[in-house]
C-alpha cells in the first residue's frame, strides 16, 4: 500500500546560514514592535472609550499591556536570533521568522532580480533589506537588517553573478 | 523583400481578416447597446433619420477597427497595433511565448476564423494589452501557430541574439512556414460521451445553481416581490418539512442538470494531442477552443482528485506551465474524466508512469496527529460550547448540540482522509507530492522545474520534528508543497531533487559525491 521509508541515514542536516544581520536590526525591531502596539492600543483604547462596549477594569488594560511589553521586550531578540543569511558559491539561503520560522534556497543562477530597499525605520538606523526575487512567485528571498554598506556591496555581488547566468532562469 | 533584410519592411504589417468586419459591428452594437436604443426611439419619435445611425455607427465602429489594427511577425518579436485616435503598439520576443490558443466562437466558426491567443506570461490583466489576434482564417491561424511555437521551442539559443534564426521568417506570413514539417500528431486522449457522468460530481453545478438562486433572490429583491410571496399560504396544503425537501430536491435537480450541461458545452470534442513540439487540447461544443502549450514549458502535472469525484472514480489533470500562473492561464488538460483514464493521460505527458502510479513515502504519526488536532481543537470547542449554552440557557434546543457534534465527526473524519492522503515522493526524476481531502491533488513537477526550496515550520511543527517543504516553480500556483513531512524526509527529497543545491546548504559537503 505504501512504500517503505528510504534509508534516512546518509542525509546530512541543513546548516545555519553563516552570517547573522547587523546587532542594530535588534534596536530596530524593537523601535518598529513599539510604535505597533502603541498604535494598535491607541486603536482599541480609541474605540473601547467612544463605544463602551466594554466597562473597562484596570486589569484588563495591565493584561493588555503586560502582553505587549512581552512582545516588545522578547520578540525582536527571538528574531534577531533566528535571522541567518548567507551567499555561497552557487547558492542564496536565508532564515527568517521567530515563533514560525522559514528557511529558503535559492540557486544563484535563477535569480531574477535583486532589490535594495530602506524602510523609513530602516533609515533611521542606517540599515537596509535585500530581497531576491526568482521566477517564482513564491521563491523571493528577503534579507532585512543589513548595514548599508554591506547590503549594497551584497546587491553588486549578486547582480554581477546573476547576469554571469545566460538564459531566462525559469 | 529580397534582401534579407533583418529590418522589417514596412509593409509586413499584416490585417486580420476581412470576414472580421461581419463580426464587429455585431460586437459594438452589443458594447453600445444603450445610446444606440436611445438613438432608434429619437428617431422614431421625431420623425428625423436619427434611427439609421443605429446602423451606421456600428458599422463604422467595425470597419474602423479592421482599418486600424495590424500583426506581424518579424525581428523575433510578434507585434500587435491597433487603435485610431489612441494608438497601441504591442511586441513581445516570440521566444516568450507560452503558449497559444485557437478560439472560434460560433459566429467565427460559420465564417471559418479563429481567435489567436498569445500567452506571453505577461503579469498585466488588462484587456488592452493581451496579444489576441481576433479573426484569422484557420488555416493561417493554424501556421502563425506552428511559426510562434517552433521558434518558440528550442529554449533560446545561446546569447540573446537569436535573430539570425528567424530572418526567413520575417516575413510574409501568408506564404506557408517553410518545412510544413508534417510530424504525425499523437492523439493521448479523445472525448467519450460516458464521461458526462462525472458533471454532477464537480462543483460547477453548485456554482451556477448558487447563483441561479442568488440571483432569483435579488431580482425578486429589486422588484419588491418579496412581500407579495406569501409562503405560510402555499404551506397550507403540505406540511413545512415536505415544501423543504422538495425545495431541495429541486435544486439538486436543477444543478445536476446545469452541470451536465455545462460540462456539455465546454468540453464536447475533447481531444488532448502532441504533436509540432507541443501539447494540443482541444474542446468546446459551441464555442470550440483549442489550447496548445510548448513542450518545453509543460513544468509537471496535476492530479485533481476533489471528493465528489474520488467516489466517482473520476480525476481531472491541469498542467504546470512556466510562466502561466494558474489565475491567469487556461492550463487544464483532461476535464473531469476516468480515473484511469486520466491517469495513463498524465503519463503520457510526463514521459513515464512512475510519478502517477508509484506508491509514496507516507509522513508519519505526528503529521497524522496535526491533522487530528486541527479538527479536534475547532470542533471539541464548538461542542463545548453548545453544551455549556445548553446547560445554562434551557431555552437552546438540543439540535444545536446535536448539530455541533455531527460537525465533530464531519472534522474528524475529515482529518483521516487528509491523513490518508500525505505523501511525497521522488520519482523518474519528478517532485511528487499529495495531499488534501476535498480537494485533494497528486502534484509532479520535473526536478529541472524546481528553481528553490522553503522550508517553513511553527513553533509546534519543530517540537514535532515536522516541516512544510516548498519547491517553487514559475508555472501553475508557483509552487509544490510537501505538509508536515518529517525533516529528514523533506532533506532527503530536497537532496535527491537538487543534489548540487542541497551539498551547497548542507552540513557536509561532501554530499555530493553520493547518488
Amino acid at each position: 500500500m505504501s512504500a517503505p521509508a528510504p534509508p534516512p541515514a546518509a542525509v546530512p542536516a541543513l546548516r545555519e546560514p553563516a552570517q547573522r544581520v547587523d546587532p542594530r536590526a535588534r534596536l530596530m525591531w524593537i523601535v518598529s514592535s513599539v510604535v505597533e502596539s502603541v498604535v494598535t492600543l491607541g486603536i482599541i483604547g480609541t474605540v473601547v472609550v467612544l463605544t463602551g462596549v466594554v466597562e473597562l477594569r484596570w486589569w484588563m488594560v495591565a493584561g493588555v499591556v503586560a502582553l505587549d511589553l512581552l512582545y516588545v521586550a522578547v520578540v525582536p531578540h527571538w528574531r534577531y536570533l533566528v535571522h541567518r543569511w548567507e551567499v555561497t558559491e552557487t547558492a542564496v539561503h536565508t532564515q527568517v521568522g521567530w515563533w514560525s520560522r522559514e528557511r529558503r534556497i535559492a540557486p544563484i543562477s535563477r535569480i531574477q532580480t535583486v532589490d535594495y530597499a530602506e524602510g523609513p525605520v530602516e533609515r533611521l538606523f542606517g540599515l537596509a533589506s535585500v530581497t531576491v526575487t526568482t521566477a517564482s512567485a513564491a521563491g523571493a528571498l528577503s534579507i532585512s537588517g543589513l548595514r548599508r554598506d554591506r547590503a549594497r556591496r551584497l546587491v553588486d555581488e549578486l547582480t554581477l553573478r546573476a547576469d554571469a547566468v545566460e538564459g531566462d532562469a525559469t | 523583400m529580397s534582401q534579407p533584410d533583418l529590418l522589417a519592411a514596412p509593409d509586413d504589417w499584416q490585417r486580420l481578416d476581412r470576414r472580421m468586419m461581419l463580426v464587429y459591428p455585431v460586437r459594438e452594437v452589443g458594447r453600445f447597446i444603450v445610446p444606440l436604443l436611445a438613438f432608434f426611439v429619437a428617431g422614431t419619435a421625431t420623425g428625423r433619420p436619427w434611427q439609421y445611425l443605429t446602423i451606421v455607427v456600428p458599422v463604422a465602429l467595425g470597419v474602423g477597427r479592421y482599418l486600424t489594427t495590424r500583426y506581424r511577425v518579424a525581428n523575433g518579436r510578434v507585434e500587435l497595433r491597433r487603435g485610431l485616435v489612441s494608438r497601441h503598439v504591442l511586441s513581445a520576443p516570440v521566444e516568450r511565448v507560452r503558449s497559444v490558443d485557437l478560439t472560434a466562437s460560433p459566429v467565427h466558426r460559420v465564417l471559418g476564423l479563429v481567435t489567436v491567443k498569445i500567452g506571453t506570461g505577461t503579469a498585466s490583466t488588462d484587456g488592452d494589452e493581451k496579444l489576441d489576434l481576433d479573426g484569422l482564417p484557420v488555416a493561417q491561424a493554424h501556421a502563425l501557430r506552428a511559426q510562434l511555437l517552433r521558434v518558440a521551442a528550442p529554449p533560446a539559443p545561446p546569447g540573446p541574439l537569436a535573430e539570425p534564426v528567424l530572418g526567413p521568417d520575417g516575413v510574409a506570413l501568408p506564404a506557408p512556414a517553410p518545412p510544413p514539417e508534417p510530424a504525425p500528431e499523437r492523439v493521448a486522449l479523445v472525448f467519450s460521451p460516458a464521461w458526462l457522468r462525472f458533471a454532477p460530481f464537480t462543483s460547477a453545478g453548485i456554482v451556477i445553481a448558487a447563483a441561479l438562486v442568488g440571483g432569483g433572490s435579488q431580482l425578486l429583491g429589486s422588484l419588491d416581490l418579496w412581500d407579495d410571496l406569501h409562503p405560510e399560504q402555499w404551506v397550507v396544503a403540505v406540511s413545512l418539512w415536505v415544501a423543504v425537501v422538495v425545495g431541495l430536491v429541486v435544486v439538486a435537480l436543477a444543478s445536476v442538470v446545469l452541470s451536465v450541461v455545462g460540462y456539455l458545452l465546454t468540453n464536447w470534442g475533447f481531444r488532448l494531442s502532441h504533436g509540432g513540439g507541443s501539447w494540443h487540447v482541444r474542446r468546446g461544443l459551441l464555442t470550440t477552443r483549442e489550447t496548445s502549450i510548448d513542450d518545453e514549458r509543460v513544468a509537471g502535472v496535476t492530479l485533481h482528485q476533489p471528493l465528489g469525484l474520488r467516489w466517482a472514480r473520476g480525476s481531472r489533470l491541469g498542467a504546470i506551465v512556466t510562466g502561466l500562473r494558474t489565475t491567469q492561464g487556461d492550463s487544464a488538460l483532461v476535464p473531469p474524466a476516468p480515473r484511469a483514464a486520466v491517469e495513463h493521460a498524465a503519463a503520457t505527458v510526463l514521459g513515464t508512469a512512475e510519478p502517477v502510479h508509484a506508491p509514496l513515502v507516507r509522513h508519519g504519526a505526528a503529521a497524522t496527529r496535526r491533522r487530528y488536532l486541527r479538527a479536534l481543537v475547532p470542533g471539541g470547542l464548538l461542542v463545548a460550547a453548545a453544551v455549556l449554552a445548553r446547560a445554562l440557557e434551557p431555552g437552546v434546543p438540543w439540535w444545536v448540540v446535536a448539530l455541533a457534534v455531527v460537525l465533530l465527526a464531519l472534522l474528524l473524519g475529515l482529518a483521516a482522509d487528509r491523513a490518508r492522503g500525505l505523501g511525497h515522493g521522488f520519482l523518474a526524476g519528478h517532485v511528487v507530492a499529495r495531499s488534501g481531502s476535498l480537494l485533494r491533488e497528486r502534484e509532479a513537477l520535473a526536478a529541472g522545474h524546481v528553481i528553490g526550496w522553503n522550508l517553513r515550520s511553527t513553533y509546534f511543527q519543530r517540537r514535532q520534528g515536522l516541516v512544510t517543504l516548498v519547491a517553487t516553480t514559475a508555472g501553475g500556483d508557483q509552487r509544490v508543497e510537501v505538509l508536515d513531512v518529517p525533516e529528514q524526509l523533506a532533506l532527503a527529497l530536497v537532496a535527491r531533487a537538487t543534489p548540487t543545491l542541497f551539498a551547497e546548504v548542507a552540513e557536509v559537503a561532501e554530499v555530493a559525491a553520493q547518488p
